[in-house]
């Protein structure tokens, strides 16, 4: 979902920010006295730069209400229920306590590295990014996720760890 | 057009420019190969992807830091008396650095990445010895140490001559209630480049001279994530002040073609230091997935990239847009590539920030998105800047006009460069990771556009750069 928004936010502003420039360019042509121009430029500035931190300010506060940190998000979610799965990153595998789960299954991922940093990241059957935390030595973070389409899922390392990074891909599987 | 008075920085400039262009052509080229193996149209072997990787990762860092060190240079040099000898031993470093890094990647097979993160280098050596990683690490350090020497020369010539970095950023008229302007653009963006960019430098120097112990002698260690953090804090503000530097083009030659002047009036001098402040803070949105961080570090990394856009958008961008509006400016080479570089810094920033997101950063991080947005400002930003510098220089100091190809290479570079980065954003958003030598069938197509792409951008940068070398001859040479 984040993926697409991102996808259309970016297009969208670029869009209006190709028309902005090419309005300008548009006018470049003509002459006239920089003294009224920067006044007015000065006046339109004040709303842009309002309406900016506006923009900015909304979109923190939607934001931040969900973050996947263990701080706030793992207190929320952890209940009894939750199954914890202890993962290990070394080149160029995942070790993993637990590979198979069902639907409705809360899995909280513990996840470190033995050797070298990797990255942990949750894809769907269809390939879609879903989740992901830093495999780091010496260091554990937890990603949550909840299991809500059967399938066979891929934990693909999403940080560069030498030259096999690419088939660093294991499978797990989630039952109807 | 006004041309520099001292012969030497002529030619430093020169020396700078012939540089950038040339391996910035060898660098693109080694994207479109990269490219062109994951959309399965070559094949080369995984050994050879990451060395290519590495090498077109800090090659392009390089490129854009030589080519902005030369707009700064020969730009404060018309405001300020400056040594050009530091100018060449900065680029005497540079050179034993890039050719240390060279032969570390392709006789010594070091594939790390250049953010060589801790501790790779070290755990690289068990299969391909020390040498490579002590050659590449050792060179990033002596790149590093000639800007540092660079930094701290400039740094001590601006406190001479205005009696301090906070009154050459212009606190005195931003604090103390000074009337008028604060100093020309060009000292203002070089005090935020000198503060921000040795900071950076230092925290690099502390990881890589710690990542060498580490590989001399393995019961040396250090913290990962301090080492990530030091890592980020040089790699981000490094890049980030290469447009810094670059951007003093924009300031100087948009005011001259429009025969108006940029001046830094107290709204400019509280961007350039919001912009020093942020910048020097905003590195840990790239630990936005690294959870044992401290949350509150975190959220700062989100709200301080999203604030980091403001001086770009509101000041320099919305700048350049005022300041071309009506004002009869001839369009040529150098004031058409740097009008358009504000609009690559800025078409750039907007996915960047929007990855800057906690939320949208969990499902993004490390995907094509991520080079998506930095090939935006730094490709059609940065190097654009460098490349319309490149004309005015040679216009300003020889005798170059613009002719259609140059018109040609110039829509050449940009149409295609949107085919790039639209591919590696697109690819971004089906959730391809980046820095994966091979790709999954469901991915090359976005791969195939790409080096499509850049095969085009490729053919305008060789233009371009065959423009630049033909018209040299008539700059005039030292004698």
């Amino acid at each position: 979902m984040y993926q697409t928004i991102a996808l259309f936010l970016t297009v969208f502003f670029e869009f209006l920010l190709a028309l902005a420039f090419a309005f300008v360019y548009g006018e470049s042509k003509r002459k006239a006295e920089y003294a009224p121009i920067q006044e007015k430029g000065y006046k339109i500035r004040t709303y842009w730069f309002f309406g900016l931190i506006g923009v900015m300010g909304i979109a923190t506060v939607l934001t931040l209400d969900e973050l996947p940190y263990h701080g706030s998000h793992a207190e929320a979610t952890t209940t009894a229920e939750t199954k914890v799965v202890d993962v290990v990153g070394i080149q160029y595998n995942w070790e993993m306590s637990e590979e198979s789960f069902k639907v409705g299954d809360k899995v909280e991922f513990v996840v470190t590295a033995k050797d070298v940093t990797h990255g942990f990241g949750l894809y769907t059957e269809d390939l879609e990014l879903v989740a992901q935390t830093q495999a780091m030595p010496e260091y554990k973070n937890s990603v949550y996720f909840t299991f809500t389409e059967p399938g066979t899922y891929k934990i693909l390392c999403l940080e560069y760890c030498s030259i096999g990074h690419h088939v660093m891909v294991k499978e797990i599987t989630v039952q109807p | 057009m006004e041309a520099s008075g001292n012969p030497l920085v002529r030619r430093g400039v020169i020396w700078y420019l012939m540089t950038t262009s040339l391996v910035l052509i060898l660098m693109m080229a080694f994207g479109v190969i990269m490219l062109l193996n994951q959309g399965n149209l070559i094949n080369i072997t995984p050994e050879w992807f990451y060395k290519i990787m590495t090498a077109h990762g800090i090659g392009m860092v390089g490129v854009a830091a030589l080519g902005g060190t030369a707009i700064m240079w020969y730009f404060l040099s018309k405001y300020l008396k400056i040594n050009p000898v530091i100018f060449l031993i900065n680029f005497t470093c540079s050179i034993i650095g890039v050719i240390l890094i060279l032969i570390a990647i392709f006789a010594y097979d070091f594939s790390d990445a250049w953010t060589f993160l801790y501790p790779l280098p070290f755990q690289s050596t068990k299969a391909y010895g020390v040498l490579g990683a002590l050659l590449f690490l050792f060179g990033v350090l002596i790149l590093g140490v000639g800007y540092l020497i660079m930094y701290f020369y400039l740094a001590g010539r601006l406190i001479k001559e205005y009696g301090g970095l906070g009154k050459s950023l212009g606190w005195d008229y931003i604090f103390r209630g000074k009337k008028g302007y604060g100093p020309p653009p060009a000292v203002v963006a070089t005090t935020m480049v000198i503060i921000t960019n040795s900071t950076a430098i230092i925290a690099g120097a502390i990881v890589i001279i710690g990542s060498i112990l580490n590989i001399i002698n393995p019961a040396i260690t250090m913290d990962p994530m301090l080492a990530k953090h030091l890592t980020y804090a040089f790699g981000h503000i490094f890049c980030n002040a290469t447009i810094y530097m670059a951007v003093i083009a924009v300031y100087e030659v948009l005011a001259k073609y429009t025969s108006r002047p940029w001046k830094s009036n107290k709204a400019f001098l509280i961007a350039w230091n919001a912009s020093t402040l942020f910048t020097l803070m905003i590195y840990t949105h790239h630990l936005l997935m690294d959870f044992a961080v401290p949350t509150w570090m975190l959220i700062i990394g989100q709200v301080f990239s999203y604030a980091n856009g403001l001086p770009v958008m509101v000041v320099t961008a919305y700048g350049a847009l005022m300041i071309v509006y009506r004002s009869g400016i001839k369009w040529d080479f150098a004031s058409s590539l740097l009008f358009l570089s504000m609009f690559g810094w800025v078409a750039g920033a907007i996915p960047a920030i929007i990855d800057a997101t906690i939320v949208v950063n969990h499902v993004m991080h490390n995907t094509k998105w991520v080079p998506g947005h930095f090939h935006t400002y730094m490709g059609m930003g940065v190097i654009a800047m460098i490349l319309g510098f490149m004309y005015y220089f040679n216009k300003t100091e020889g005798s170059m006009k613009h002719s259609r190809i140059d018109t040609f290479s110039i829509s050449l570079f940009f149409t295609f460069f949107v085919g790039i980065v639209g591919s590696f954003l697109y690819a971004g958003s089906i959730s391809v990771p980046r820095r994966w030598a091979e790709h999954m069938p469901e991915w090359v197509l976005s791969d195939q556009v790409g080096a499509l792409s850049g095969v085009f951008v490729v053919l305008a940068t060789i233009l371009m750069t065959i423009r630049f070398f033909a018209c040299l001859k008539n700059v005039e040479r030292p004698s």
